[in-house]
């Protein structure tokens, strides 16, 4: 038994002085507090900020708040226990982590706000696509397709939200109705599927789908939530183009879908540039440089850097894929991360 | 009152919850546009099928004495087993046998095999070791959902295989499969409940454990069974739940479990144990299938719909609160 115990912490201290030389090597530990790992863009989301952040230097250690704030809220007074180089945060709740932000900086650690922007307090550099932004897309392609549909932008959307807790959702839908305002003929029925639960949008489509048959575009905020609206309308009876469809995210199922002739348009969320993003930036940020306003290339794809009320924010373009451009391996879903090397800003 | 009237009245409180839930379709057909057609009748029996099978095993625990709260991560383990195995998108590794239909027994075992065996950890650990049953299973709902995401690393399984899928799609009567494999599940676990030994031990050992014990009942041996049950079918829940779906994502079923416990307690089970039917869980199931597909159909503002979910609920269980007061003066 003795023997046995000494064998094992042998290897452990041997595991432990291998692993040493690697950590000195690294320009410091960054942590990442992902709102939850049960959805595919948070799951990659993780994948692509280790691969990146590791190019330029840094390893990261990943938090998982399952969704909820109070976990998320503890999460970050731990990390700002452990001294980090810098905290890179994707909100569970916007507003109710301001306060750890505001305490994570009065401690000399820099946050940077991932995906989810807050604007109420400065924070040391946001990365989004902006999810306003990806409601506004959606509606110029719904604009499009309604016209393609009836000759005019008319018809009827039903819009299909994630959980009405999440301000990811609500942003989508106020982008979204905010552009479509300008067509008074487009009626959109907006309904949740509570917790981005797949088989409450199945049932919510299933229903709709009755009591208006004569709704021309489905419009789900999440690529998952596609899926289960298609199988019920196949459940009804629809083929592919019965019904357009349209979600956001650019999930690999939606990428499925559109190939399948389900899905119309899948509204990217650009996860591989807004990840490199960060870890170009992440240079200046950890040693508190000056980020400077300007254009940049993240990944080829053109981004703005603007100074705003909340501090430095990049602002990455999402893209509508489509039939036509839906084997392009720079979209996320495709599951092919870039093979070129993410360098630090100078 | 009259012999006639009072039985008459115990008619209508032994049912109560099969007339409220005509009531309240009566009421969503009246003032909702659209609610009243054959279709939404028939999506309300589909929708509630993946419910209505989880609320079979969680009313057998609970006639029984006992409690799980793991049968939601239970269905979302299943569900993910079989989309990992069958399913040709995502994650899925698309797995095909010859003949075809050979996909439906095997997922099916599949399923109920993973369910089964959480039954059997659950059951060991409250039963053999007198642990707790809301801990353990509580327990439980938070590590099987953990499984889940480490299964699945957080990623969907999409695209069931066709001959699965089938299922999904097939109507019978102008109903889908899945649904009439919900009532049959009703009926079967309905008439072992009320016609075999076993079913109406466990009403017995939910009513008196010690009694029935020294009635010389084999109290552990039918408790150990009834958590095997639950998750047997938790499972088959899970099964349907991916036909329903197409596939399974990390957080299928999140939420199904309040529903669930929401349906078992307007159907008239009581938590203490020792009281329940199987027809009056599926009358709760349905009683919330309905309130849910109103509520898709009313377009209310999506804050809105949470609330009104919740306090038609809360009308439900209390109307069932009303029942056992004039019950309790007819006595």
């Amino acid at each position: 038994m003795k023997r046995l115990l000494l064998s094992v912490f042998g290897i452990l201290a041997l595991a432990f002085a291998t692993l040493t030389p690697a950590f000195a090597q690294s320009k410091g530990t960054v942590y990442y507090l992902v709102p939850t790992l049960l959805d595919e863009f948070q799951t990659g989301s993780v994948s692509a900020l280790e691969l990146f952040l590791k190019q330029v230097g840094y390893e990261m250690k990943t938090l998982n708040a399952d969704n909820k704030t109070d976990a998320q809220q503890s999460q970050m007074n731990d990390v700002i226990a452990l001294k980090p180089k810098a905290i890179i945060l994707a909100a569970v709740d916007f507003n109710a982590l301001k306060p750890s932000v505001e305490a994570a900086r009065a401690a000399g650690i820099p946050v940077v706000e991932f995906d989810r922007q807050i604007t109420a307090t400065p924070s040391d550099f946001t990365s989004v696509a902006g999810t306003v932004e990806i409601g506004h897309i959606a509606a110029e392609q719904a604009e499009a397709l309604l016209k393609a549909k009836n000759g005019s932008v008319k018809g009827k959307i039903l819009q299909v939200l994630g959980d009405p807790g999440d301000p990811y959702t609500l942003d989508i839908q106020k982008g979204f109705e905010e552009k479509m305002k300008a067509f008074p003929d487009v009626k959109i029925i907006s309904l949740p599927a509570m917790q981005w639960e797949a088989s409450n949008a199945g049932t919510i489509v299933a229903d709709q789908i009755l009591a208006n048959p004569d709704i021309d575009l489905i419009f789900s905020h999440a690529a998952h939530l596609s899926v289960a609206a298609v199988a019920s309308l196949e459940a009804a009876g629809k083929k592919p183009g019965d019904v357009m469809l349209m979600s956001s995210n650019g999930a690999p199922v939606g990428l499925d879908l559109i190939r399948k002739g389900w899905l119309n348009v899948e509204v990217e969320q650009p996860l591989y540039a807004q990840a490199a993003a960060v870890a170009m930036f992440m240079d200046k940020v950890a040693n508190k440089q000056e980020i400077k306003p300007g254009d940049y290339d993240v990944l080829g794809l053109k981004s703005v850097v603007t100074k705003e009320a909340w501090g430095p924010n990049i602002k990455i373009p999402g893209a509508a894929i489509t039939k036509a451009n839906v084997d392009n391996p720079a979209f996320w879903g495709n599951q092919k991360p870039p093979t070129d090397t993410v360098k630090s800003v100078e | 009152m009259s012999p006639r009237t009072r039985h008459i009245l115990e008619l209508v409180l032994d049912n109560l919850v099969w007339f409220m839930l005509v009531f309240v379709l009566a009421v969503f057909s009246i003032f909702i546009p659209n609610f009243f057609q054959l279709g939404i009748f028939a999506n309300i029996i589909e929708a509630s099928s993946v419910l209505g099978v989880m609320s079979i095993g969680l009313a057998l625990v609970i006639i029984a004495g006992h409690m799980d709260l793991s049968v939601e991560s239970v269905a979302a383990l299943s569900a993910m087993a079989v989309g990992i195995m069958f399913c040709s998108s995502g994650i899925g590794l698309g797995l095909q046998l010859h003949p075809e239909w050979l996909m439906v027994p095997v997922s099916l075992a599949v399923a109920l095999v993973v369910g089964a065996v959480i039954g059997v950890v659950n059951g060991f650990l409250i039963v053999r070791l007198k642990m707790s049953a809301f801990i353990i299973t509580l327990a439980s709902y938070i590590w099987v959902r953990g499984l889940v995401l480490v299964v699945s690393g957080g990623r969907s399984a999409q695209d069931l295989a066709p001959a699965i899928r089938w299922f999904g799609i097939q109507r019978l009567a102008g109903l889908p499969l899945t649904a009439w494999i919900a009532v049959g599940c009703f009926v079967v676990f309905s008439l072992i409940l009320a016609k075999t030994p076993f079913g109406r031990h466990l009403v017995m050992i939910g009513g008196n454990e010690t009694a029935t014990f020294r009635a010389g009942i084999r109290v552990n041996r039918n408790l150990i069974i009834a958590f095997v049950l639950a998750g047997a079918i938790a499972g088959l829940a899970g099964w349907l739940l991916a036909i329903r779906t197409s596939g399974a994502t990390a957080n299928l079923g999140v939420g199904l479990l309040f529903n669930a416990f929401a349906a078992v307690v307007i159907g008239g089970v009581s938590l203490k144990g020792g009281v329940g039917t199987l027809p009056g869980v599926y009358a709760g199931v349905l009683l919330l299938s309905a309130i849910n597909t109103a509520i898709n159909l009313m377009g209310l503002p999506a804050n809105f719909t949470q609330v009104i979910h919740g306090l038609l609920v809360l009308a439900a269980v209390l109307l069932d609160a009303f029942k056992q007061t004039i019950r309790q003066r007819l006595a």
